[in-house]
């Protein structure tokens, strides 16, 4: 058995096109459980232990079973599909969308007779008009060919926002709304889209649910590091390597092995320094941890997180202190504003970063970043905040010699030789209003 | 004659249980149709499309960063200055840009050609350095590239 | 309301019951423990967790801080807050230091310093010193959102309290935040100032210093302020109020919720109108109209005497012109002065509100809980009596069905046919669908004289009075209209003919004094005594002039339009006597027995028409009377005469009075900018024959007058109609013809 599951034979054929999809027994698995009951589609599901690709790593099974019925919750029920994929590190859904759009189509319906749901809605981020255009042209090719079979599904493009890839900023966005977070509960399935019970699935997530079910959900959970890590990923692999790009892997791979026998090494000769595994929110881990298999449990007992599968690779040119500081500043700008942690935690890291970088703090402000990254962390509206808080405060805990030499030195050990060198942060964007003047930071 | 703003919009609000969902497509077509920008029109022509304040139509186009609220060139070459990108020599790529078209992040070159932004991560990071020019994604550039591409884009 | 299930809470080792589904923040209140909140705010919607200031640590849910505002009491619940538990304590002080770290720290001079919530909390919360050494956030500071509201956006804390209010309490959605993250801020469309009804409310919404009034700027300390609760007397609603005063001046007026009435919101014209008080063409003294030199300045002894003698000559033919402004208590004196001294039972009252409508009554806030309301008449509710406009929002968006009945109605009627669509009710399938319903609620909103009758009729046909949930209200245009009318009726029920000719016209108060029926009256009467607060009002017709007093500045009694008896209390010093007190002398020279003080003209007249309240019974937050029971069907009044219709291409004129407006509005600088445009409102239909657009110029012409006007497109207005403010439409006929100039 081959263990390319969401990409399967697309090096092969045009899977953009619905004939070639459908030649390769594309669809096959939505008629077949358009006469299933949605309980026994969802009891695959779960005997597949499928989870999220989109971060979270819940259930999806289980997601579905949260959704009411039609008796409890009279309301249209909703599916959308998370295909804002914004992280800095992830590129996985793109490809899925530019290759294998009918997977998708046929996952996003299925998972729609699961809940009883006729209405689907794909929010793509706004920046993937490549993957939108491919996307739409399969939706019309489907549509054409009647396999809708009375749901509608609706290609909705956000406008560039990272929170719009969180549930509830999706959600928010999706109703017209600035994209802020919702605080929960209610969590989407009892009260989502249109203050209706609604199903929030990641891109790979959904586009893997028509394989699950035609290879049986027993037999998925074989595939990767069971019994949590079923199945495969997409792999994105990027940072210095040689061979950046997505791999479609089991889950349970290491580090090590997707560094140097996928992507071919770090160019260039030099060391690597540290590793991303999951997308920049994630804890970074060390060149020592790298032998980590790629999977849940594994990365927890590290204290990080396999997330959106993103693995960012780090060498030995990169000043952490800058690239915490651009992180930072990542976070900071996509903060939705609602949250007092998030909205004023981000920049005020930013301002120690900023401070610490051009050699100008202290060791108490050393200190006080880890405080702030403690005071955001875990008491926000929705997990933005963490997701700057937990990387800086991970590179502060392994790389502290770097950052104190920062602050020995008065400046950047690097002596402006570090990769990431005056990376330029966006200043022009949500400075729109004429009356702010922002101040100038330290 | 182009349709008026307000027939399109309705038809997309239609595919919608609620029109106010379709406030971020009526403002991406309102921003082509004014040049790329909004200016204050903008948001009263597709308030009253979909029946909402002005207030309420600027107030979402200020969250999203692809509405442009101040004037864009003719083209729009944004480069990616995520960690990924800059890991590979986004900053050299950004800088690259400032020489070719004489004008720093932010700007719009004088004579309305083009305006240069550094964004965030754009989806390409396996392929650095990723730029956009009006949201077609070029991948693996380089600061080498970029007299060929701007020469190539003042002729396009 | 059926009783909620009660469940047990424990807060801080205490244990409280309430009903399941209490918010948290008022469970923790009932056991005596606070929970500091910023963003939390019931009245505007469901809580959003916004600021962060309200975290808790919960047993059982996850191992962090959970924001109490957003939880609701369960059973068996286990929460610590700040007090007890040491994670809360660290979150709540991290959330202040967050807040701080980009606030200006300017309390000094800051109009909300004593009475800010950031301060309060900071103080009892914060952190004692600051750790954060970098540029703040700077805005240009402060400015102003309208002429009423400025903006300090330095000081904001984004708690999105006030776009909230306007998103979704007035459903404005004019107050908005712009940008997103660190650079969000509040704002309105490129600067334009907020404008509506209700605007005012966000100062006090808002927790810290950004959002301040511009009338006491830089004037007061909140500390340095007396508050009286009292009520407002600007339009029938009566919302409670609570006006701050300092040196016997008023400097401003606060909500005072009562939740049947008003929900603790105001409107601008109740909130921002006070400077009225002190116009310049205030009159403190006595006049005497003196031939050719026009009014002059008497002592108050010569007044009086030249009151009575004015009265003594009249000979019993006098009438009297009431306004409905006047206290329940000024009503009955007045009343008895010339009823039962003089004999004189003529009077124009402010408006013919009819009887019956007490077997229908409602609070206010039942239209909230209906589930399905009809609103007939020819004006906007907000118009006439403003917060009922947000109870009808708030039922809307609770799932009520409201239908708007009138020329810019759900179904759309001619001017002044709000009878005819009264009777159409009570066959009809609405009709139908209000009678099997539980909670339906019928409102008159517009003229109409005896509208309250035809409204009792219907409720009585449809079956309101049986129905605790249901209720019909008369939106009268004054604020003590009805208090009036009791008060006239209560001294005697004698009528006597039209004097003929009339040899004196009491004209009571600036409604009146501004009324063209009184000021015609005037013209037939040989004299004119004139009560009123402004010189420009009595300048030219008045014989004698003797100044008015406002609510302001009255002990005594409202009547509200559910027919809510409450007090009012004075705030500032008048400055003549009130008119009780002169009242009261001049009917002693009549031999007639009245007491200068409210309270006990008011167990007076209470005796006879109140069943015998007494003030003490009313009260700070007023109860509803209980239902008059209908003893027979409401007599029907006559239908008004229905216009002619317009000759072709002609079209009839809506006039309405609008909420901004009157000799209140006109004097208060910070109100200018909330008058009416000058606009003619014009069906699409219309719009499009006459080829005019939006905004356009255009002639108005009725016999002989002529007018130019703004076009506006009122895509709900009936075709046929053109509306315009009562200020614009001057004199203008019924039938307008309209062209482009
Ligand atoms: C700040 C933030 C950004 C997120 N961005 C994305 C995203 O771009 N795409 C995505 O699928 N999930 C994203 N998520 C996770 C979603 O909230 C949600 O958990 C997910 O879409 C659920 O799908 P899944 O169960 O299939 O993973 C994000 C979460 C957070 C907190
Ligand atoms: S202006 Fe006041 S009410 Fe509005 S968000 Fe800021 S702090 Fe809150
Ligand atoms: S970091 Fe550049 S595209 Fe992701």
């Amino acid at each position: 058995m081959s263990d390319v599951i969401v990409l399967a034979g697309a090096d092969e054929r045009d899977l953009t096109q619905l004939g070639e999809y459908r030649a390769l027994g594309g669809y096959a698995q939505l008629e077949r459980v358009r006469g299933m009951a949605p309980a026994d589609v969802i009891g695959e599901l779960n005997a597949a232990n499928l989870r999220g690709r989109g971060g979270a790593f819940f259930a999806t099974g289980r997601k579905m079973q949260f959704i009411p019925g039609a008796e409890q919750n009279p309301n249209p029920h909703y599916v959308c599909v998370n295909a804002d994929e914004s992280e800095p590190g992830t590129f996985k859904d793109r490809e899925i969308m530019n290759r294998v759009p009918h997977r998708l189509i046929e996952g996003s319906l299925i998972a729609a007779h699961a809940i009883d749901s006729q209405h689907v809605f794909i929010y793509i981020r706004g920046e993937y008009l490549d993957a939108f255009e491919t996307l739409r042209a399969a939706l019309d090719e489907a549509r054409k060919a009647e396999l809708f079979d009375g749901v509608t599904i609706v290609l909705h493009r956000g406008a560039g926002a990272y929170i719009c890839g969180e549930e509830s900023g999706l959600l928010e966005s999706l109703e017209g709304h600035r994209g802020q977070a919702r605080s929960r509960p209610p969590y989407p399935a009892i009260s989502g889209l249109y203050a209706s019970p609604t199903l929030i699935n990641n891109v790979e997530t959904i586009a893997t649910i028509p394989k699950v079910l035609e290879l049986g959900g027993a037999e998925y959970a074989k595939i990767g590091a069971p019994p949590d890590s079923t199945g495969t990923r997409l792999f994105c692999v990027s940072g210095n390597v040689v061979r950046g790009g997505n791999y479609e892997l089991p889950m349970g791979i290491t580090i090590r092995e997707v560094i140097y026998d996928l992507a071919g090494g770090i160019p260039d000769g030099r060391a690597l320094k540290a590793v991303i595994p999951g997308g920049s929110s994630m804890p970074i881990l060390t060149a020592g941890q790298i032998d980590v298999p790629l999977e849940h449990d594994a990365l927890r007992a590290l204290d990080t997180f396999l997330g959106a599968a993103a693995v960012i690779v780090v060498d030995d040119r990169a000043c952490m202190v800058q690239l915490g500081l651009r992180v930072a500043q990542f976070y900071m700008h996509e903060s939705c504003g609602k949250c007092t942690p998030c909205r004023e935690g981000t920049r005020w890291m930013v301002q120690l970063l900023e401070a610490i970088e051009a050699g100008e703090a202290t060791h108490s402000q050393l200190d006080l970043l880890l405080d702030v990254c403690d005071r955001i962390l875990g008491k926000c509206l929705c997990p933005l905040g963490d997701a700057a808080a937990m990387p800086v405060a991970s590179y502060v805990v392994k790389f502290r010699d770097e950052f104190r030499a920062h602050i020995d030195q008065g400046g950047c050990p690097f002596g402006g030789e570090s990769s990431l060198d005056g990376l330029f942060a966006p200043v022009d964007q949500h400075t729109h209003h004429p009356v702010v003047e922002e101040g100038v930071p330290a | 004659m182009p349709r008026p703003l307000a027939d399109q919009v309705r038809a997309i609000a239609a595919q919608y249980p609620e029109s106010r969902s379709a406030v971020m497509p009526a403002l991406r077509i309102a921003q082509e149709r004014h040049g790329g920008w909004l200016p204050p029109e903008a948001f009263e022509e597709v308030g009253e499309a979909l029946e909402l304040t002005p207030a309420y139509c600027k107030g979402v186009a200020t969250f999203y960063d692809m509405f442009h609220l101040a004037p864009v060139g003719r083209r729009l070459v944004e480069v990616c200055t995520n960690i990924c990108c800059g890991l590979r020599g986004a900053q050299e790529v950004l800088s690259a840009f400032e020489r070719a078209l004489g004008v720093q992040p932010g700007e719009t070159t004088p004579d309305g050609e083009f305006t240069l932004r550094a964004v965030e991560c754009i989806g390409g990071c396996g392929w650095p350095t990723v730029v956009a020019i009006d949201d077609r994604h070029r991948l693996n550039v380089t600061a080498g590239d970029v007299p060929q591409i701007v020469q190539e884009l003042r002729h396009e | 309301m059926s009783t909620a299930e009660l469940v047990t809470v424990r807060i801080d080792e205490r244990s409280v019951q309430v009903p399941k589904g209490t918010g948290l923040i008022e469970t923790a209140a009932a056991a005596g423990i606070e929970i500091p909140v910023f963003c939390y705010e019931p009245r505007l919607g469901a809580a959003v967790g916004a600021c962060r200031m309200c975290l808790v640590e919960v047993e059982g849910m996850p191992p962090k801080p959970q924001a109490g505002c957003t939880l609701t009491a369960q059973d068996g619940m286990v929460v610590k807050t700040a007090r007890t538990s040491e994670m809360a304590r660290v979150a709540q002080n991290a959330t202040l230091e967050f807040i701080l770290v980009n606030h200006p720290l300017d309390c000094p001079v800051c109009d909300k310093g004593g009475e800010c919530p950031l301060q309060d909390l900071t103080f009892r919360y914060g952190p004692g010193s600051t750790r954060m050494t970098f540029e703040k956030r700077t805005f240009e500071k402060p400015i102003p959102i309208s002429p009423a509201i400025s903006i300090d956006r330095e000081r904001c804390i984004l708690c999105y309290r006030c776009t909230r209010f306007s998103e979704s309490v007035s459903e404005d959605n004019q107050l908005v935040a712009l940008n997103r993250g660190a650079q969000t801020l509040i704002a309105t469309f490129e600067d334009e100032p907020y404008t509506g009804a209700f605007t005012g409310n966000v100062t006090e919404l808002c927790p810290v210093g950004a959002l301040l009034p511009t009338q006491p700027r830089f004037q007061i300390r909140p500390w340095e302020l007396q508050s009286v609760p009292t009520v407002c007397g600007l339009c029938p609603v009566g919302c409670n109020i609570d006006a701050n005063q300092r040196e016997g001046k008023v400097r401003r007026v606060l909500s005072r919720n009562h939740p049947e009435v008003d929900e603790g919101w105001l409107c601008d014209k109740g909130r921002f109108g006070f400077n009225h008080l002190y116009a310049e063409d205030r009159i403190t003294d006595p006049l005497r109209r003196v031939r050719r030199r026009g009014l002059e300045e008497i002592s108050w002894e010569d007044a009086l005497d030249d009151a009575e003698r004015l009265l003594r000559e009249a000979g019993g033919r006098i009438a009297v012109a009431l306004s409905g402004s006047e206290t329940t208590e000024q009503a009955y004196a007045l009343a008895k002065l010339v009823r039962e001294g003089l004999g004189a039972h003529t009077a124009m009252l402010p408006e013919e509100i009819g009887g019956g409508l007490d077997a229908f009554r409602a609070p206010l806030s039942a239209i909230r809980d209906a589930e399905l309301i009809v609103v007939l008449g020819d004006d906007p509710v907000v118009e006439r009596a403003p917060i009922v406009d947000l109870w009808l929002r708030k039922a809307r968006r609770a799932g009520a069905e409201i239908v708007e009945i009138g020329p810019a109605g759900d179904i759309q009627t001619a001017p002044g046919t709000t009878a005819r669509a009264c009777r159409r009710l009570i066959r009809g399938d609405l009709g139908d669908r209000l009678r099997a319903s539980e909670r339906a609620i019928l409102i008159w909103s517009g003229g109409g004289a005896g509208g309250g009758s035809h409204l009792a009729k219907l409720a009585a046909e449809l079956g309101l009075a049986d129905k605790p949930g249901s209720g019909a209200f008369f939106l009268p245009e004054t604020a003590n209209g009805r208090g009036v009318a009791e008060a006239w009726a209560a001294v005697s029920d004698e009528e006597g003919p039209e004097p003929e000719p009339l040899s004196l016209l009491i004209v009571s108060g600036d409604e009146a004094a501004a009324n063209p029926n009184v000021r015609a009256l005037a013209e037939r009467a040989e004299r004119v005594l004139a009560i009123t607060m402004f010189h420009s009002l009595a300048a030219g017709w008045a014989d004698l002039v003797l100044p008015g007093t406002s609510y302001l500045e009255r002990d005594g009694t409202y009547v509200n339009l559910e027919g809510r008896i409450q007090r009012l209390r004075r705030t500032s010093i008048p400055p003549a006597p009130d008119e009780l007190a002169w009242i009261a002398q001049l009917a002693a020279r009549f031999g007639i027995e009245l007491s200068p003080y409210p309270s006990l003209v008011f167990a007076e007249l209470s005796e006879r028409a109140f069943g015998g309240v007494t003030y003490e019974d009313l009260g700070e937050q007023a109860r509803l009377p209980e239902r008059v029971p209908l003893e027979a069907a409401p007599a029907e009044s006559p239908d008004e005469p229905v216009p002619a219709k317009p000759a072709a291409g002609a079209l009839q004129l809506l006039r309405y009075r609008p909420l901004f407006s009157g000799a209140a509005v006109e004097r208060v600088a910070e109100l200018q900018f909330q008058r009416p445009a000058r606009v003619i409102e014009l069906s699409a239909k219309d719009a499009k024959r006459l080829g005019v657009k939006r905004g356009e110029p255009v002639g108005v012409r009725s016999n002989g007058t002529s007018l130019e006007l703004r076009a506006a497109i009122n895509k709900k207005l009936k075709a046929g109609v053109a509306r315009i403010a009562e200020e614009h439409a001057r004199d203008l006929h019924p039938t307008v013809e309209v062209s482009k100039p």
